[in-house]
């Protein structure tokens, strides 16, 4: 599958919430996609396109805005689709695509905690990797390495 | 009998690592799982985004310490995206004999560490006797047993010594004719299949739904296995069968494991017949001196203008032993990576516990947690 074939696929279903189809090494193609359309791009990846697989869902910060991606794998067509969604800096949120792959819970639940992206419905948004209580998020540019932090750990909830 | 949660680590003899179980029962019986990470949680992707792109591969083996190989080369295949360099024929024949040397010395360590899981102790001495010729074999190139820091952004760090292939080749005729005896001790058991068969039974379409990847998944039936699907290195030129079982329980992910072994075994065989034939650099010519120079080999590190080098995104994919594993590295034309993201298979399968551990009792969560492959390492990294 070629970027051009996804834009053709998934244009009329996004309209203008599908910002464009380009190529991205080792994959059939990165889709830029406004993050309102979140859900309807994962039904339609998943149902009509056949990506039946996610594999990974991570966080980039750009410092002026973040980046928030999904790699997901066809077992028909054996490629990867990258799919990325750029979000506001002060409130990074997106609809959380649990409901369609149950596969993205935790890598939700890291992203939030590590990259400060928050998943709106998620089943269960809390700390994964870093203690609970803990509101640093340290894969942000600001934080910075070698700087000693003080840090409260709080009992885990039972 | 109430319900209540109990803990199953983060020490405990299930555990394989630093982890915690919480386990809710009702008498023998599993309600609810939720497993708990965290412990052993280094922060590697952000480290790495303050590491030369060859100080990476340091980190690399510690994200997986029964796989290190694996890991080093999923970064390098990623970074070597990223950056625009091609290693030479060699060195990816090279990575793909570690990479296969790194399976089966995993899927050992994997069949050690289960069987004792179940109370066989013959085995689990059997299996960690022959892990330690795979790793004589890595520390005769390598020095290292453990940590290898072999692989290198454009190659290799060094050649095989004098009589390696020789003595790999035997190793492989020991392991070959020890397979059986594994099996005679396992599945040829009475008490073995009565103790496995049909437990946390997972089916292809929840395994699919849940990220599930590897030996469990292609334990249920599901023929995906990323050296065929998505062949990367060389594995387009060798010839091998992808192991499959379609029971979805303890003993078919234990069938699976041990064929993907004899697989790997007729990998190597070829590898190494090539490897014999085809002398050659093992890394690229002219590469920049900012990769981490402490680290390119001296003659090797190239000249090259640090602001003339391209930006670039590089995505690869490995099956390593326990499943799919990905790196996500952007390059933004500085020294370090802009960000490292890792995808680790165990956190898949890890994450899906509840589906193949509710409705079992307390005592099955040994071998089923066991039949996962759980690498602690790589899922908090």
């Amino acid at each position: 599958m070629l970027p051009d074939d996804l834009s053709r696929e998934l244009g009329p279903k996004l309209g203008d919430r599908l910002l464009g189809v380009d190529p991205f090494p080792g994959t059939a193609g990165r889709v830029r996609f406004k993050p309102d359309a979140a859900l309807d791009l994962f039904r339609a990846v998943r149902d009509d396109l056949k990506f039946g697989h996610l594999s990974m869902v991570g966080g980039i910060d750009w410092v002026d805005h973040r980046e928030v991606f999904y790699v997901a794998w066809s077992d028909e067509i054996k490629q990867y689709l990258l799919l990325s969604a750029d979000l506001p800096a002060e409130s990074a949120h997106i609809e959380s695509a649990s409901s369609i792959w149950p596969s993205a819970n935790w890598h939700e639940r890291e992203t939030w905690e590590l990259v400060d992206i928050a998943f709106d419905h998620h089943p269960d948004l809390r700390h994964l990797l870093l203690p609970d209580g803990y509101t640093f998020h340290p894969l942000l540019r600001s934080f910075k390495l070698h700087e000693p932090e003080e840090l409260e750990v709080k009992q885990r909830r039972v | 009998m109430s319900e209540m949660w109990i803990n199953m680590g983060p020490q405990h003899p299930m555990t394989h690592g630093l982890w915690n179980l919480r386990v809710k029962i009702d008498g023998e019986m599993i309600l609810d799982v939720d497993p708990e990470m965290g412990y052993l949680h280094r922060g590697i992707e952000k480290i790495s985004e303050d590491r030369h792109y060859n100080e990476v591969i340091t980190l690399m083996d510690r994200c997986c310490y029964v796989a290190g190989f694996a890991w080093e080369h999923l970064y390098i295949l990623a970074a070597e995206d990223s950056l625009h360099i091609h290693p030479p024929e060699r060195a990816e024949y090279l990575r793909v004999m570690c990479d296969e040397f790194q399976r089966i010395g995993s899927h050992l360590m994997w069949y050690a560490a289960f069987v004792q899981d179940l109370g066989l102790m013959s085995p689990f001495l059997y299996g960690m006797r022959d892990r330690d010729l795979v790793l004589d074999l890595f520390q005769s190139y390598t020095g290292a047993r453990m940590t290898y820091e072999y692989m290198r952004v454009g190659g290799v760090r060094s050649d095989l010594p004098y009589g390696f292939t020789d003595q790999a080749r035997k190793v492989l005729n020991w392991l070959s004719d020890r397979f059986p005896e594994y099996d005679q001790l396992c599945v040829g058991s009475t008490i073995f299949r009565e103790r496995c068969d049909g437990l946390g039974v997972m089916k292809a379409a929840d395994c699919v739904s849940h990220g599930i990847t590897g030996p469990m998944i292609r334990s249920a039936g599901v023929k995906r296995d990323l050296r065929r699907d998505r062949p990367y290195a060389v594995y387009q030129q060798l010839d091998f069968d992808i192991a499959v079982a379609d029971a979805a329980d303890v003993t078919a992910r234990y069938l699976v494991r041990m064929e993907e072994m004899r697989q790997s075994v007729r990998i190597l065989r070829q590898v190494l017949d090539w490897l014999d034939q085809h002398p050659g650099p093992v890394i690229a010519e002219r590469l920049p001196r900012w990769l981490g120079a402490p680290y390119a080999p001296i003659g090797n590190e190239g000249y090259l203008l640090k602001r003339s080098y391209p930006k670039g995104v590089g995505f690869s994919s490995v099956e390593e032993p326990h499943g799919e594993a990905q790196a996500y590295v952007v390059n933004e034309g500085g020294e370090h990576p802009y960000r490292v993201k890792f995808r680790s298979p165990v956190y898949a399968n890890l994450s899906a516990a509840r589906q193949y551990l509710v409705g079992y009792h307390v005592a099955d969560i040994p071998p089923i947690m066991g039949s996962v492959d759980v690498c602690v390492g790589e899922v908090d990294r």
